[in-house]
């Protein structure tokens, strides 16, 4: 029997997954407004053997009502375009763009991603995201974002009539090389669920341990399969961030260094933005203003309450909370350690049925990249674990998924 | 500086959007030394500008990418956030035009009026980017745009640098006109200097006269020409040789395209004179 294979991701948006990233040595802030940077970076993902580059996106503007984060580096460009460009000087790397079904059309999307799919040679791939940001919907003349159950399935809505538009798009040609964009998704929620369980052909999620991975990947096969879909022909493929060294106490230090790099100025700020509530004018050390979070979050309030409820019993003050809510952004599982003992973890995820492979975040841009591309791609593909050539030039090659089966074939 | 003659032609054929014809018609816009490469034109919208700009961007140089957006299926937020990314990812050389067929009276220049505020929230110098005070930018110089008008309310600003060329080049069609009267470009279809435009230029044939073209050029009342194209591999080179003389005292090089044409950054607030500057890490 054929060793289960891994399948690698590379989630590029912003300057890495840390917040503090972007202000390590190995760091370059200033590339992402250049093509220098999507020109290297793209053409390391494709050294490291990887099936696509997905860039996340968020529609609202950060400060449109408030306080702009000054010390948080997070350049939202637009995806389509960064990803479409990265194609114009790779081969074969699969790319993966969020866009949001909430504010925009059937057509406008269709168009753009017809388009994508053609000069890209059938590397497109979508990130069907619905928008839960709030401050989203002032950028398109609401007052406010639809409730989730809404917006899941206008989502259904929007998913089929753009299906429509591109078979009739490719009947009427240029053909799109795929017949349409790979299909992925990102949610976390039971409507979340239910919705990637009938659309999507991968998966991107959270788990932060091996178990947590086999109950997200149990649960979403066996509702794909309710749905009478083959569970195989969907990718789940949870983020993994990582901390390298040559040794286990040399990658704690790499892991300090750059933790170091905060300050509670800016960890007040990503709190605020992940909590949706400015909570740069209070005291970091009083308590965590609970009271005050509640009632001024824009984000439901129950879901804040379960997120502070034990700061508050407690008593922490705004400046522990802050610092340490920074360890662990957005619930990826993060890895600190060795090349080898990475590739081992990786490897016995696998083999538990945790995943299907991983959407890597590296730490900080392009430095985490490198150091992943270098030293733990080599150990995988010498286990056999991991391919050394693409199979083929379709995203839906490279992910190893049956042909899109056109209606009129 | 002597005023360039402006050497700008259209692609509407479908097969722009495949990558193999693509990149030769690219190579051959380059070849010929177009300054502008308009993807689509009013009447004749076969894909989505916008990803096709982004594609051209690393594999020209110098051409202007001019990226068609129809009004009526596209959305200011989103045209602003792509043209913007395309900006950074060929330095600078920018276009755009909107095409009011099929959308409500008056969209379009919503639309207009939208993108330019949401390119104006950032100022020239928001980015700081300093690792070691851990300031990335200063947030007194970004603005909410907080524009309004009869289809579009947009809060804004969009998270990123404004565009290196201040603001995209508008580009306008007499055949499709809007009620713009600060476009950077307007393309007429007999030479009379357009109202609403920095710059005229005249859609041609290959059988227009080339002793009348460059009178009026003499004359101050054309930039230069535009031409649509249906054999780009052909018209494009002969397209070349037929201005030969008359590009010739153009200034050379890549650069920004505002800067190549003669046209000055829109003087908004938040645009410093010598444009959007991304600070460099030492
Ligand atoms: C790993 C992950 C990544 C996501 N990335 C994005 C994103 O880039 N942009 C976005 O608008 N939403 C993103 N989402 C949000 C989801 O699309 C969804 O709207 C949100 O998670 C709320 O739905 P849920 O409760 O079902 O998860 C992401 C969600 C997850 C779990």
């Amino acid at each position: 029997m054929m060793t289960k294979q891994i399948h690698l991701w590379a989630f590029l948006q912003g300057i890495g997954f840390y917040p503090t990233g972007w202000k390590h040595p190995r760091a370059r802030p200033e590339g992402v407004f250049s093509m220098d940077y999507y020109r290297s970076v793209a053409k390391l993902v494709e050294k490291g053997r990887f099936d696509a580059i997905v860039f996340g996106d968020q529609l609202q503007s950060r400060g449109a009502g408030g306080r702009t984060p000054e010390r948080m580096a997070m350049p939202t460009l637009d995806p389509v375009s960064l990803l479409t460009a990265m194609s114009a000087v790779t081969e074969h790397v699969g790319l993966v763009a969020t866009i949001s079904t909430t504010y925009n059309t059937p057509e406008m999307l269709a168009e753009r991603f017809a388009a994508m799919e053609r000069i890209t040679g059938g590397r497109s791939g979508w990130n069907i995201v619905t928008s839960a940001h709030p401050d989203t919907a002032p950028n398109f003349g609401e007052a406010e974002l639809p409730p989730k159950d809404t917006r899941y399935s206008h989502a259904a809505e929007v998913v089929d009539k753009a299906c429509e538009l591109w078979a009739a798009m490719d009947r009427a040609g240029p053909r799109l090389p795929q017949g349409r964009p790979v299909l992925v998704q990102a949610g976390q929620s039971p409507a979340g669920r239910d919705f990637a369980a009938r659309t999507a052909e991968a998966i991107f999620c959270p788990a932060a341990s091996i178990e947590a991975g086999i109950d997200f990947r149990n649960d979403l096969r066996s509702r794909i399969a309710g749905l009478g879909r083959n569970p195989d022909g969907t990718r789940i493929m949870p983020g993994l961030s990582c901390v390298l060294g040559g040794s286990e106490e040399e990658a704690k230090a790499n892991h300090k260094a750059i933790m170091d790099l905060a300050d509670v100025a800016l960890a007040i700020e990503y709190l605020s933005e992940s909590l949706c509530c400015d909570l740069t004018p209070f005291d970091p050390e009083a308590p965590l203003p609970v009271a005050a979070i509640i009632a001024n979050t824009l984000l439901p309030k129950s879901d804040v309450e379960r997120m502070v409820a034990s700061a508050a019993e407690k008593g922490t003050s705004l400046r522990d909370y802050a610092m340490n809510f920074m360890l662990h952004p957005r619930g990826h599982n993060v890895f600190i350690g060795t090349p080898e003992q990475m590739a081992d973890m990786m490897i016995s995820w696998r083999d538990a049925g945790a995943c299907d492979g991983f959407t890597l975040q590296p730490s900080y841009m392009p430095g985490g990249l490198e150091d992943f591309v270098g030293e733990v791609v080599p150990i995988l593909q010498k286990k056999g674990r991991y391919r050394t050539e693409y199979p083929g030039n379709s995203l839906r090659e490279t992910l190893g998924l049956p042909a899109f089966a056109r209606a009129d074939a | 500086m002597t005023r360039p003659f402006i050497l700008s032609a259209a692609i509407a054929d479908p097969q722009l959007a495949v990558p193999a014809t693509a990149a030769a018609w690219l190579d051959a816009a380059e070849a010929a030394g177009l300054d502008l490469l308009h993807f689509g034109e009013a009447g004749a919208r076969p894909f989505d500008a916008q990803v096709l700009v982004a594609w051209a961007a690393p594999l020209t140089k110098r051409v202007g990418l001019v990226a068609c957006v129809p009004a009526s299926n596209a959305h200011p937020f989103h045209v602003a956030r792509a043209l913007s990314a395309v900006d950074f990812l060929c330095s600078g050389r920018t276009a755009w035009s909107v095409v009011p067929e099929g959308a409500s009276e008056g969209m379009a220049e919503d639309m207009i009026g939208a993108a330019r505020a949401l390119w104006d929230g950032w100022g020239s110098d928001t980015l700081i980017l300093d690792k070691t005070g851990g300031r990335y930018l200063d947030a007194a110089k970004v603005k909410a745009s907080n524009y309004e008008g009869p289809f579009f309310k947009v809060a804004g600003p969009v998270n990123a640098m404004r565009p290196l060329v201040g603001q995209p080049l508008l580009v306008t069609y007499e055949a499709a006109p809007l009620a713009i009267t600060d476009a950077d470009i307007a393309l007429v279809a007999s030479p009379q200097k357009a109202a609403g435009a920095t710059k005229t230029l005249l859609k041609i044939t290959f059988e227009t006269p080339l002793e009348e073209i460059a009178q009026h050029f003499a004359e101050g009342v054309i930039d230069g020409v535009h031409l649509s194209l249906t054999d780009p591999l052909a018209e494009l080179p002969a397209l070349a040789q037929r201005f030969a003389a008359l590009v010739a005292a153009n200034p050379g090089g890549a650069g920004n395209l505002r800067e190549r044409l003669g046209l000055p950054l829109p003087a908004t607030a938040s645009n410093q004179p010598d444009g959007a500057k991304i600070p460099e890490i030492a």
